[in-house]
């Protein structure tokens, strides 16, 4: 698997002639993240942070969710990131439980619904629901499934309308991925059958959402099952030819867990990186201009986009906490895996 | 009294001891809250361990050969109900090997392979956790044998549940023991609020007035009352003593003044010088009348003024006796009297005031010369026994009749009035007895006049 380690310190061009002048970058005013977020997403709230602290010089990383949490337990302590950021939160919590974190000081944490803080070491500071993907064009004069329900019945009618055309995450590669399908099969009693519904219209699975959302744009793909919210309602607002459902049965929500580590050589930057995250110029930063979405997002502005608004929506955040860790347990994970597969690559299990 | 204790306020101290007192129960109750506090916690969350291991149990199967877990998602959000806490976990196969989990779980220091379930607390992850191991015997054609469950929890929420029962405990003994030292403030100020309301009607009440301190309903107050009563009874009494002492002795005075002005009167009016030496022995009879009064009211006051002081010293009896003995037969060598000294013991040391003792005596035999016939016989008897000294003096004059004996004790009380008695001398020997804790009595002389014994007990003695 190809590493996505891009290095960059972002920098505001009215600072850049004097970064460039002085060259060097003090020790003491690093920032060091690690973070399983697209550039893109999160860009303009490393830019935000750059603007009231223009003294701290930001060296992103960016990885996918599990090449984060193995590159977080192979490093040397002494090469451990300041900050760690990901949306699978199950691979946080573990990373945490195992002693890799330091508690997050400050008011504003105190203040943070209780699902999205486990022991002030890791935070959510995002609120981004499952939601389902479709082609517009596709699904021209039809109805677009609007909960789990329906859409595993549609699936079933309409074999011929579904079959290839559907896609999802590799539950095996992307963590997120992971984290989705067991927490519907935690939450939602249909799951099996949904999942049966996904096998027999062969659906395929990716590792990254970016590349999904550009097959279900192309027309390569009709429907996208379970993909992460932010990048999908980003990615609708800029083209056109996708639209975007937040099942209404029960939509589940991940909240990007960050947390400090416990060996930051910055920690006093990093204590006010987290901090601004869950500020309110932060969330408002992850509010208005990035493709995340804020901890309180104003609910009617997402569903608006949606044709039905009379069904209030039944958002079930995954809460921070050891349970996340269950399905982490190798042999469940193993057990996972394999009625995973079953279900859904009956092809490749035969 | 003499003030061997710095002064200091009952109500202060009480308050301070009772404070002192409180504050050791209420540290003996705290060990005890903290005790159960710890207890209560480490209870609670041993029971969600317990429960949550077991669940753990149910979920290890034997699938084929191999013993595997399906690590139930119930037991871990039985976990979080203790939210705040890590948890660690491990499953060990029949042969001990690791099935699934944390591989380098801390192990207990005594192992008891007999007991099902075993907890304790150990190190892990640098973490202080509660761990609880759980064995159970798989009996299936393919596995048999013991697997084991290991579950750790870090102790923040034993820690928060300890800390919230001991606040709690804490604010209500507090509580407790502000109320009890309000009560007790109340209480003592109550108890010596009486004080206070006596000193007050004392200060406002004059002790030579008649009126007695009004009577109080407290009876742990009225024998202060009433002491103070009694003693302002006895003041006035007192008080009513000296009053008429001084009446009386300015009387005398003025009697004898008054005659002696009297007679120098008659003398410088008289044209017959032959009546003069005449008048002047009726003055020199009334001057000495005056002086002999002078100074046995001095003497008296003095008598009076060293009984109060008490002034003691060592002295030998008999020495002083026969020293005033002496002076006696020196001043009545003109006389036919017939003095003698009986003294048949060696006396002890006396403690006493030798000057009083001595003008006592003093008194005794110039009474005896001066009532007494021109020939007459005094003796002086030191006796001692077993109760005590007696010094007696005995004279072969007329004697008091024993009806007025008694009356001869008071002062200004004279039986002949033909001589020039102050009738102070014997009041001035009864209180010189008085001082010195003995008595004075006066007794039929063998004789044949009367006998004055002053008898003092032995605790006077050295």
């Amino acid at each position: 698997m190809k590493l996505l380690s891009i290095l960059i310190i972002l920098l505001t061009s009215k600072t850049f002639a004097e970064s460039a002048a002085l060259e060097t970058v003090r020790e003491s005013d690093k920032l060091i993240i690690y973070s399983a977020t697209d550039l893109n997403a999160i860009e303009s709230v490393l830019e935000a942070f750059k603007i009231q602290n223009p003294q701290i010089a930001l060296e992103y990383h960016e990885f996918d969710t599990q090449e984060l949490d193995q590159t977080i337990r192979a490093e040397s302590l002494a090469n451990q990131p300041d900050v760690v950021i990901s949306s699978a939160m199950d691979l946080q919590v573990r990373l945490v439980n195992d002693g890799y974190a330091q508690p997050v000081l400050g008011e504003a944490v105190a203040a943070l619904p209780s699902w999205a803080n486990w022991r002030n070491e890791v935070i959510g500071f995002t609120y981004e629901p499952i939601v389902f993907v479709y082609n517009k064009k596709a699904f021209q004069g039809k109805t677009v499934p609007l909960t789990h329900e329906s859409l595993a019945s549609v699936m079933r009618n309409e074999h011929d309308f579904f079959i290839h055309k559907v896609g999802s995450y590799d539950a095996r590669r992307s963590g997120i991925g992971y984290l989705v399908a067991t927490q519907d099969e935690v939450t939602s009693s249909i799951s099996g059958r949904l999942q049966e519904s996904l096998g027999r219209a062969r659906t395929k699975v990716y590792g990254h959402t970016a590349i999904l959302l550009d097959d279900i744009a192309s027309g390569k793909l009709l429907f996208g099952y379970n993909l992460l919210g932010s990048y999908s309602l980003g990615r609708e607002k800029r083209d056109s030819r996708i639209g975007v459902v937040i099942p209404q049965d029960y939509a589940l929500v991940v909240s990007r867990a960050v947390f400090i580590s416990k060996q930051a050589k910055h920690v006093s930057n990093a204590q006010r990186f987290v901090n601004f995250l869950i500020s309110k110029e932060g969330q408002d930063v992850i509010a208005k201009k990035s493709e995340l979405v804020a901890l309180f997002p104003d609910i009617d502005s997402l569903v608006s986009q949606q044709d039905v608004q009379d069904q209030t929506i039944n958002f079930h955040p995954i809460p921070l906490g050891p349970a996340l860790m269950v399905y982490l347990d190798d042999s469940k994970r193993r057990r996972f895996i394999k009625a995973w597969e079953n279900a859904l690559l009956p092809s490749s299990s035969e | 009294m003499l003030m061997t204790e710095k002064s200091y306020s009952i109500r202060t101290r009480m308050l301070g001891r009772s404070a002192l007192l409180l504050l050791s129960i209420f540290l003996i109750l705290s060990l005890g809250v903290w005790h159960y506090a710890r207890q209560s916690a480490n209870y609670s969350y041993d029971r969600l361990l317990n429960s949550a291991s077991l669940s753990i149990m149910e979920g290890l199967h034997v699938y084929g050969k191999q013993v595997d877990l399906d690590l139930p998602y119930a037991a871990f959000e039985m976990m979080q109900l203790a939210d705040e806490d890590k948890v660690f976990y491990q499953a060990l196969g029949t042969q001990g090997e690791l099935i699934t989990g944390y591989p380098d779980m801390p192990l207990p220091n005594e192992f008891n392979e007999d007991s099902a379930i075993v907890f304790y607390n150990a190190h892990y992850l640098s973490e202080e956790v509660r761990v609880v191991i759980r064995h159970k015997r798989l009996s299936e054609p393919a596995v048999s044998g013991w697997v084991t469950v290991v579950l750790a929890q870090t102790l923040r929420a034993r820690h928060k549940m300890m800390n919230d029962i001991l606040y709690r405990s804490f604010a209500v003994l507090f509580g407790i023991m502000a109320c009890v030292m309000i009560v007790l403030w109340v209480a003592i100020n109550r108890a010596l609020e009486p004080l206070s309301s006596i000193s007050k009607s004392l200060a406002s009440h004059s002790l030579i007035s008649a009126k007695p301190v009004q009577a109080t309903p407290i009876q742990e107050v009225s024998p202060l009352v009433n002491a103070i009563n009694d003693y302002q009874v006895q003041l006035l009494s007192n008080l009513a003593v000296m009053k008429r002492f001084i009446a009386d002795a300015s009387h005398q005075i003025r009697t004898a003044q008054s005659a002696t002005q009297a007679q120098l009167d008659i003398a410088s009016q008289s044209e017959n010088l032959a009546d003069l030496p005449e008048h002047l022995s009726k003055i020199r009879k009334e001057h000495e009348r005056l002086t002999r009064l002078t100074n046995q009211l001095l003497t008296h006051a003095m008598v009076v003024h060293r009984g109060d002081t008490v002034v003691t010293e060592k002295m030998d009896i008999e020495r002083v006796m026969k020293q005033l003995l002496t002076e006696c037969v020196r001043d009545n060598a003109h006389r036919m009297i017939d003095f003698s000294y009986q003294c048949e013991q060696q006396l002890p040391l006396f403690m006493g005031d030798s000057i009083s003792l001595r003008e006592a005596v003093r008194n005794l035999l110039d009474n005896a010369i001066y009532y007494g016939p021109e020939q007459n016989q005094i003796e002086i008897c030191l006796q001692m026994d077993s109760s005590g000294i007696d010094i007696i003096i005995d004279d072969a004059g007329s004697g008091i009749p024993i009806e007025l004996r008694e009356k001869a004790l008071e002062r200004f009380q004279r039986l002949e009035n033909g001589l020039n008695g102050s009738g102070l001398g014997l009041s001035i020997v009864t209180s010189v007895a008085e001082a010195h804790g003995g008595e004075f009595y006066l007794e039929d002389s063998p004789l044949g006049g009367l006998r004055a014994r002053l008898h003092f007990p032995n605790e006077a003695l050295s």
